[in-house]
């Protein structure tokens, strides 16, 4: 960890060589050189009832640009003429968007092209207005050693059918932090999917720190999936921030299974009128490992409806805690926030919480919320089992019953296959595990 | 030809406070595939305790006596096993899972008792399944649809039946398969079971009502009260108890049983 001040001014000068080298544009040089001044006064961001103070998720302060071994992502889905973006550490390995969207204007770029390319709306939207740098000491360091990530702009009232797919890889077969951010920005009226998937390869210790910025425009409809599998060597932060105005719909349907400590912030900031978001996240925890969630949604603007559904399931000796914050502000009249947080132990050893967050400065709104931490159910087993279903067997379709409210509202069937596949599998892991031990 | 035996058969469950109370007091019972046997009763007289008994519900607790498949006592079987060696128990309150669907669910338990190299086709499945679905009269739709969610009543019976057909055990345990259906429903489901009858396949069918067994006739009937089998004939006793009520017969065999179950 960084602590003295002669410290930062070291790291500043090792962060403006690497990136000028690099070279990326001055504007966002100084914007790292800010950050790196911030990191000193600023705390880590709060999350209740949860402690990650010794997570080693700021070791590294080096910026280092380095090019990955490209064939680390070979063995990914062949691509069928999908709209799609793949990363291996910081190499941009492939993008392919069709040229009818290009020619409407469309940019999917690795984000350091985008600060040379599109400066006027990088500039203006890179940590200033969905989430700020300075907000707290992991937002700061973000900033200060962006090292990988992507941009998508989607132009005015521009619709797109297929789901835009995004690889993130991390490269854990040399020692570097990944900093990644994914940056869009829906303009007025567009209308897309985004899909995320997170990946680990090689088994060095690193950090993740992957934040997402969504800046939703006026009556854009957007819904954002990610398949988080990091590795198990890979402590991680994940931010994820909507910003949504007028009208705009904007969706995050997360599924975090992870194989090591995640902390993960997922906020949706319904600043405009009309606004509507439904956030859901569904986690696995396995082995010794332990997630802290936050899921918030913020009403702002009038008449704004923001829902959470959370379901996660414990096994071996993990700790799952999710908090559901709901968060109405003053003058957010005709505000609408539901929230339903539910967590599923299957091991005894495990522990889980499931806590309602409920922040509200106005009278007239519709609030409510639904929590549990339940055992599995009995009867269900109990039904299956006497089909002949063994006992491993049935606790994954029991559990694929618990997450299945939340499941089934994934609209594009070759996510929720996947996010279904990713989980089993996980969880068969966890199963093995435990009888191994017996 | 396989066998179900249950001797002298005493069951406890656990009530509030560490008290317990026993429903059955030494049942005996001998069936063969080949044959239907129905048990008929009063409420609470512990018909569906011997069904979740003989699956292996652990809410019920075996305080003595035995019961033995082909010989071999099940006891300390755990239910999928038993279920794997034959054993199937229709229920009255079917599991609902959101998420697995009902076709998923089926293949699974037909998969269960294949070995692992020798799973059953998708083509041989689907064929199997449009046989037995147009049998019981049932859409494809309910196959697709998550297991038992959002069911009616007779749906969720009519897809116990269905998993009958499909996973083809020596014995049925077939627990209030009537209960809330209407005549049409009934037929269906009778026709279900029908459809099983043959050398190795044996049913026993709980029921309150004689109404079932016009429709699938028992070869024995067994009249239970008060935790045992008080009375064993064939398909005309159940006539017979339908005209004279089960205090006709506790009468006339001089039992000192209390048949309304609120006063238990």
């Amino acid at each position: 960890m960084i602590s003295a001040v002669q410290d930062y001014e070291a790291i500043k000068t090792a962060v403006k060589t690497a990136a000028d080298a690099h070279g990326e544009p001055d504007w966002f040089v100084q914007r790292r050189l800010d950050a790196v001044d911030a990191m000193q006064e600023l705390a880590l961001p709060e999350v209740k009832r949860y402690d990650f103070h010794r997570w080693p998720l700021m070791d590294n302060t080096d910026l280092n640009f380095r090019k990955s071994d490209t064939s680390l992502a070979n063995d990914l889905p062949r691509s069928k003429g999908q709209i799609r973006f793949v990363q291996v550490g910081q190499t941009t390995v492939a993008v392919n968007v069709p040229t009818e969207l290009s020619k409407q204007g469309v940019i999917l770029t690795d984000i350091f092209s985008a600060f040379r390319d599109y400066p006027e709306l990088t500039q203006k939207y890179f940590m200033t207005k969905v989430t700020k740098f300075n907000e707290n000491k992991l937002t700061a360091y973000q900033q200060a050693f962006l090292n990988s990530g992507v941009f998508l702009y989607v132009p005015k009232g521009v619709e797109i059918k297929q789901p835009i797919e995004v690889y993130l890889i991390q490269d854990s077969t040399v020692k570097q932090a990944m900093v990644s951010h994914v940056l869009i920005i829906a303009d007025e009226g567009s209308q897309f999917s985004f899909i995320q998937h997170l990946n680990t390869k090689g088994d060095v210790d690193n950090a993740a720190h992957c934040m997402v910025e969504v800046m939703s425009q006026p009556d854009s409809h957007v819904h954002f999936s990610s398949v988080d599998e990091l590795g198990k060597n890979t402590y991680s932060f994940l931010h994820r921030r909507a910003h949504l105005s007028e009208n705009a719909r904007f969706d995050w349907a997360v599924g975090i299974v992870n194989e090591q400590n995640t902390l993960g912030d997922i906020t949706s900031e319904l600043v405009g009128e009309g606004s509507h978001s439904e956030s859901k996240v569904i986690a696995v925890t396995t082995g010794k490992q332990s997630n802290g969630i936050n899921n918030r949604v913020v009403n702002i603007g009038k008449h704004t409806t923001a829902n959470i559904s959370q379901r996660g399931v414990l096994l071996e000796k993990s700790e799952l805690i999710f908090n559901g914050i709901g968060n109405i502000i003053h003058g957010a009249s005709g505000a609408n926030a539901e929230q339903e947080n539910r967590v599923l132990m299957m091991s005894d050893q495990a522990h889980g919480d499931a806590n309602p967050i409920l922040l509200i400065d106005e009278n007239d709104v519709i609030a409510g919320h639904a929590a549990s931490v339940g055992q599995v159910d009995e009867n269900q087993m109990y039904y299956l089992m006497s089909r002949g279903i063994d006992k491993e067997l049935a606790q994954r379709l029991v559990i694929r019953g618990f997450l299945g409210p939340v499941l089934e509202e994934i609209p594009l069937p070759e996510v929720r296959q996947e996010m279904i596949d990713v989980i089993e599998r996980k969880i068969e892991d966890g199963q093995h595990f435990k009888q191994s031990n017996e | 030809m396989a066998t179900l035996e249950v001797k002298d058969l005493h069951v406890e469950v656990k009530e509030e406070k560490d008290q317990t109370r026993e429903i059955l007091k030494g049942v005996n019972l001998t069936m063969k595939t080949g044959e239907i046997h129905a048990i008929m009763g009063p409420n609470g007289t512990g018909k569906s305790t011997l069904a979740q008994t003989i699956m292996g519900n652990s809410a019920y607790h075996v305080t003595q006596g035995d019961i033995l498949l082909n010989g071999d006592s099940i006891l300390g079987m755990p239910v999928d096993e038993r279920a794997r060696k034959g054993l199937f128990l229709g229920m009255q309150y079917p599991a609902e899972i959101k998420g697995v669907t009902n076709a998923e669910f089926l293949r699974a338990a037909i998969n269960a008792r294949r070995p692992e190299d020798d799973q059953i086709s998708v083509m041989a499945f689907l064929k199997e399944l449009d046989k037995n679905l147009e049998l019981l009269d049932m859409s494809k739709e309910m196959t697709e649809r998550y297991l038992n969610e959002g069911f009616s009543g007779g749906e969720k019976k009519r897809n116990e039946i269905l998993q009958l057909l499909m996973i083809k055990p020596s014995f049925a345990l077939l627990d209030e398969i009537d209960s809330g259906l209407d005549i049409d429903a009934l037929q269906v489901v009778s026709k279900g079971v029908n459809s099983m009858r043959g050398d190795d396949f044996g049913s026993l069918i709980i029921t309150h009502y004689q109404r079932l067994l016009n429709y699938i006739v028992p070869d024995v009937v067994h009249v239970m009260m008060d935790g045992q089998i008080v009375k064993s004939g064939d398909a005309d006793l159940a006539k017979k108890l339908e005209k004279e009520g089960y205090a006709g017969l506790r009468d006339e065999l001089g039992l000192h049983v209390n048949l309304v179950d609120d006063n238990r």
